[in-house]
C-alpha cells in the first residue's frame, strides 16, 4: 500500500480511473438518457481534437484567456505589493475590493457586451476582471508579510522606494504571489468557460451548449472532460513552475478558490 | 501496577535517518508509588510516558497495567501535559466536565464533581473563564482537575510544571503533593529538574540519552507528608539532590546535547 | 490618535468607491454614452430600491437564496465530514486525497450542462453545482486545519475514555474550527457567485435569470439591479458569517 502510493502521479491516475469506472457503472445501472457511459463519450475526444473548427475555437479561447491573464498580472501584482507596504494604499483599495468581491465577474458579460460588442474585447475584459482580485489579494498578503528588517537593510544600502519594491519586496513575496497566480489561472479558465456559456457566440463554452442543443450528449461530456483536463493540466503545470521558482520556500497550504 | 518490559522505540524519519529513542527499558512501579523519570532532553523520557499512556506504540517490548497489556489510551491512566492541552473553545468548567459528559455521567452529577475539583485546585471563581484568559499556573491546575475528574488510578505527568516560572512551579508542586496525599494514586512524573524529582518522589529513575536507557534508580527515603520549608534544611534531601545532580551532569555531558 | 487614524483610513477607503460612482455619473451625464447603454447611478439605485418593494422581485431573490443556502449547507456538511474522516482514517485519506487532487482544479461550471441533463433544469442541478463548487475549499481547509491540531488535545480526550470517532467530532473538529470557518467563508462567497451564474446560463427564475431577461429585452437599468442585489447579498452574508464566527471562536486567541 505505502509503496504503491509513494510512486508520484500514480494515486491521481488511479483516482481518474476510479472516477471513470464510477461514471460508467452509473450510466449502465441507472440508464439515465442524459448520461451516456464513459466508454461512449471518451471516444469523442479524439474526434473533437482533430476537428479543425473546434480546434480553432479552442485556440481562440485560450488566446483570450492568456491576454486577460497577462494583463491582470501586470496590473494586479504591483497594486498588491504597494498595498502591502503602504497603509494608505491598503486603506484606499480594501473597501473597494470588498464591494467588488461578491460580484460574479462573468455576470458582467451581458453589460460589457452591450458596450464592447460580442467580440474578443468583452471576453478578454471579463477574464481580466475575474483574475484581478485574487492576484491583488495574494500579492498584498505576500508583501505585507515581508520582514521589516529586510527593508531597513535595503534602505541602508541606499535603495529608493521603487527599487525596494522591485528588488526586495517582489522576490520575498514571490511564493505567496505564485499561489495567487495559480488560483488566478484556474479562475481564468473558469471565467472563460462561463462567459462563453453566457454569451453563446464562440469558444469552448459555446461548443458545449451547441452540442447540448443538438442533442449530441456524447460530445457534451467529451467537452466537459476536455475542460476538466485543461484545469488539471494548468494546475499541475503551474505547480511544476512554482517548485522551480520558489523551491526554497515551504510548500504553502493553499486553499483553492474556485469560480468567478 | 505498571510493568514496563523491554520497551524500545525507533523513529524512522527517513530510510537513512533512524533514531533509536528508547532502548530496552524495563521498569516496574508499585501501586501508590510516586516515581519520577529524570534525564537530559532527548533521552526519550516523554516517549516512555506516552507509551505507558497508550498514545504511542513501542517498536519492541510491552507495558502491562494491572497485568493487562496496554493497547491504547484508557481512563485508568490520566495524562497531564506540559502544554496543558486544554480545549480552547470550552470554559474552565466545560473542560473539566468534558470527560464525564462523554462518559455518560448525568449532567447534575458531572457538574457537582467538576465544581468540587475546581474548589480543590482553588479555581471555583474562574469556572466561566476561557483558558486563554488564565495564567500558565491556573491553566495547569485546570488540566489537573480535568484529568482527576474521570478518576484515573495512574497519573502520567509529562513535565507538567516545565513551562511555569519558578515561583508558580513550587506552588504547584506543593498543591500536587497535597492532592496526592489524599488518595495516593500511582504517579509517573517526567521532569528534568533534580530538585523537583527528589521533593516529590519515592523513587527517581535516571535516564541517559541516545539511545534512551535507564542509568540508575535512586530510592528517596524521606518522610511524608513532606514540607518544602523543612526539606530544604534537611541534610538527607540535600545529599540526594547533590548526588543525583552530579550523576545528571555526567550523563548530560555524554549526550550530544 | 487611534480613532483619528481609523477615521482617516475609512475616509480614504470611501474615496475610490465614491470616485467610481462619480465617474459613472459623469460619463452618463456627459452624453458620451446614451442612457440605453449606461443609465445614471441615481436611476439604477432608485430602481433597485423600488424593486426591493416588489413581491415578484423578492420571489426571485428568495429562489436564489434558497438554492444558495441549500447548496452551501450540504457543501459544509459534506466538506467537513469528508475532511475530518480523511484525518481520522489513513485508508480513507488514501482514497480521498488523490480524488480531491484530480477534481479540485476542474472548473466545476463545466459540469453544469451535465447536471442539467441528469438532474433537470430546476433547483436540483443548480444546488448540485453549488455543492460541487463550494465543497472543495471547505474540505481542504477542514483537512489542513484538522491535521494541524495539537495531538495532545486528542490524547486528552482519548485518555478520558472517549472513542476515536467521538474524539474526531468533539475535539479535533472544534479545534480545527478557525480553519474550517476560513474555508466556509470562501465557500459561501463561491456559492453566491455560482448560483447566480447557473441561473444566468439556464433558468426560468432567480436573480441571474432576471439579469438575462433584462439583457434580452435591452432593459439596461434592470440589468444592473440583480448585480447590485447579488453583491449586497454577498456583503450581508459575509457580515452575518462574521457574527457567527465571532461567537463560535470565542475561546480562541485573536488572529494576528
Amino acid at each position: 500500500m505505502t509503496r504503491l502510493t509513494s510512486i508520484p502521479g500514480l494515486p491521481p491516475l488511479l483516482a481518474c480511473l476510479g472516477i471513470l469506472v464510477v461514471w460508467e457503472l452509473l450510466a449502465r445501472w441507472y440508464g439515465l438518457n442524459g448520461l451516456p457511459p464513459a466508454s461512449q463519450a471518451l471516444p469523442q475526444i479524439p474526434h473533437i481534437l482533430s476537428d479543425k473548427e473546434s480546434l480553432i475555437d479552442m485556440g481562440e479561447s485560450l488566446r483570450r484567456m492568456a491576454i486577460g491573464y497577462g494583463l491582470a498580472l501586470l496590473i494586479a501584482v504591483p497594486i498588491g505589493l504597494w498595498m502591502g507596504r503602504s497603509r494608505y494604499a491598503a486603506a484606499f483599495f480594501n473597501p473597494l475590493m470588498m464591494v467588488i468581491y461578491p460580484v460574479p465577474k462573468a455576470a458582467l458579460m451581458p453589460i460589457i457586451m452591450l458596450w464592447l460588442g460580442v467580440g474578443d474585447a468583452s471576453k478578454t475584459l471579463v477574464i481580466f476582471l475575474g483574475v484581478t482580485l485574487p492576484l491583488i489579494y495574494h500579492s498584498y498578503q505576500g508583501s505585507r508579510a515581508v520582514e521589516e528588517k529586510l527593508l531597513w537593510s535595503a534602505s541602508a544600502m541606499g535603495l529608493g522606494g521603487f527599487a525596494r519594491l522591485w528588488r526586495v519586496v517582489l522576490p520575498a513575496a514571490l511564493p505567496e504571489i505564485l499561489v495567487g497566480c495559480k488560483t488566478g489561472l484556474v479562475l481564468a479558465l473558469i471565467t472563460m468557460v462561463t462567459s462563453e456559456m453566457i454569451a453563446r457566440q464562440a469558444g469552448i463554452g459555446n461548443i458545449v451548449f451547441v452540442s447540448l442543443d443538438l442533442g449530441a450528449y456524447d460530445t457534451v461530456y467529451a467537452m466537459i472532460v476536455i475542460i476538466g483536463m485543461l484545469g488539471i493540466l494548468f494546475d499541475v503545470g503551474f505547480e511544476v513552475l512554482r517548485r522551480r521558482l520558489v523551491g526554497w520556500a515551504d510548500s504553502p497550504h493553499t486553499i483553492m478558490v474556485g469560480s468567478a | 501496577m505498571i510493568a514496563i518490559e523491554g520497551v524500545s522505540k525507533r523513529f524512522d524519519a527517513a530510510r537513512d535517518r533512524r533514531h533509536l529513542a528508547l532502548n530496552d527499558v524495563t521498569l516496574s512501579v508499585a501501586e501508590g508509588e510516586f516515581v519520577s523519570i529524570l534525564g537530559p532532553s532527548g533521552c526519550g523520557k516523554s516517549t516512555l510516558l506516552y507509551i505507558v499512556g497508550g498514545f504511542v506504540e513501542p517498536t519492541a517490548g510491552r507495558v502491562l497495567v494491572k497485568d493487562v497489556p496496554v493497547r491504547g489510551p484508557g481512563p485508568d491512566r490520566g495524562p497531564v501535559f506540559q502544554e496543558f492541552a486544554l480545549f480552547p473553545w470550552k470554559t474552565v468548567l466545560g473542560n473539566v466536565m468534558y470527560g464525564l459528559q462523554q462518559g455518560g455521567v448525568p449532567r447534575a452529577e458531572a457538574l457537582a464533581r467538576s465544581r468540587e475539583l475546581l474548589t480543590m485546585v482553588r479555581l471555583s471563581a474562574y469556572e466561566n473563564f476561557y483558558p486563554k484568559e488564565l495564567s500558565g499556573g491556573m491553566k495547569q491546575r485546570v488540566a489537573i482537575a480535568r484529568t482527576l475528574a474521570y478518576r484515573p488510578n495512574i497519573l502520567l505527568m509529562d513535565e507538567p510544571f516545565g513551562a511555569l516560572d519558578a515561583h508558580t512551579r513550587t506552588g504547584l508542586q506543593n498543591d500536587l503533593l497535597h492532592i496526592w496525599d489524599k488518595d495516593r494514586k500511582t504517579v509517573l512524573f517526567v521532569t528534568h529538574s533534580v530538585e523537583e524529582a527528589v521533593f516529590l518522589s519515592d523513587r527517581v529513575v535516571m535516564m541517559s540519552s541516545a539511545p534512551g536507557r535507564i542509568k540508575q534508580i535512586f530510592d528517596i527515603d524521606l518522610p511524608r507528608p513532606r514540607s518544602r520549608a523543612e526539606l530544604l534544611l534537611d541534610r538527607r534531601f540535600q545529599d540526594y539532590v547533590v548526588e543525583i545532580e552530579k550523576m545528571f551532569d555526567d550523563t548530560a555531558q555524554q549526550a550530544p546535547a | 490618535m487611534n480613532a483619528v487614524r481609523q477615521w482617516s483610513e475609512r475616509l480614504i477607503g470611501a474615496v475610490p468607491i465614491i470616485g467610481l460612482l462619480a465617474l459613472w455619473q459623469a460619463i452618463a451625464m456627459s452624453g458620451l454614452a446614451p442612457p440605453a447603454l449606461l443609465p445614471t447611478p441615481g436611476v439604477v439605485f432608485a430602481r433597485f430600491f423600488q424593486q426591493l418593494g416588489s413581491p415578484a422581485f423578492l420571489d426571485h431573490a428568495a429562489v436564489t437564496l434558497y438554492r444558495l443556502f441549500a447548496g452551501f449547507m450540504i457543501a459544509v456538511v459534506m466538506g467537513v465530514t469528508l475532511g475530518i474522516a480523511a484525518v481520522g482514517s489513513r485508508a480513507f485519506a488514501a482514497i480521498v486525497t488523490p480524488v480531491v487532487r484530480v477534481l479540485a482544479p476542474v472548473p466545476k461550471i463545466a459540469l453544469y450542462p451535465a447536471l442539467t441533463l441528469t438532474l433537470g433544469y430546476d433547483d436540483a442541478s443548480k444546488i448540485a453545482l453549488v455543492i460541487a463548487d463550494a465543497m472543495f475549499p471547505i474540505l481542504l481547509a477542514t483537512y489542513q486545519g484538522a491535521s494541524a491540531v495539537e495531538p495532545k488535545l486528542a490524547w486528552s480526550a482519548r485518555a478520558a475514555g472517549v472513542s476515536p470517532v467521538r474524539t474526531l467530532f468533539t475535539v479535533v473538529l472544534p479545534a480545527a474550527m478557525p480553519s474550517v470557518l476560513t474555508g466556509a467563508r470562501i465557500g459561501l462567497i463561491i456559492s453566491c457567485i455560482v448560483v447566480f451564474l447557473a441561473e444566468m446560463i439556464t433558468s426560468t427564475d432567480g436573480l441571474g435569470h432576471l439579469l438575462m431577461r433584462a439583457a434580452r429585452n435591452f432593459q439596461t437599468v434592470d440589468m444592473f439591479v440583480p448585480l447590485i442585489a447579488i453583491s449586497m447579498l454577498g456583503l450581508m452574508l459575509n457580515a452575518l458569517f462574521n457574527l457567527v464566527r465571532r461567537r463560535l471562536l470565542r475561546g480562541f486567541p485573536e488572529e494576528k
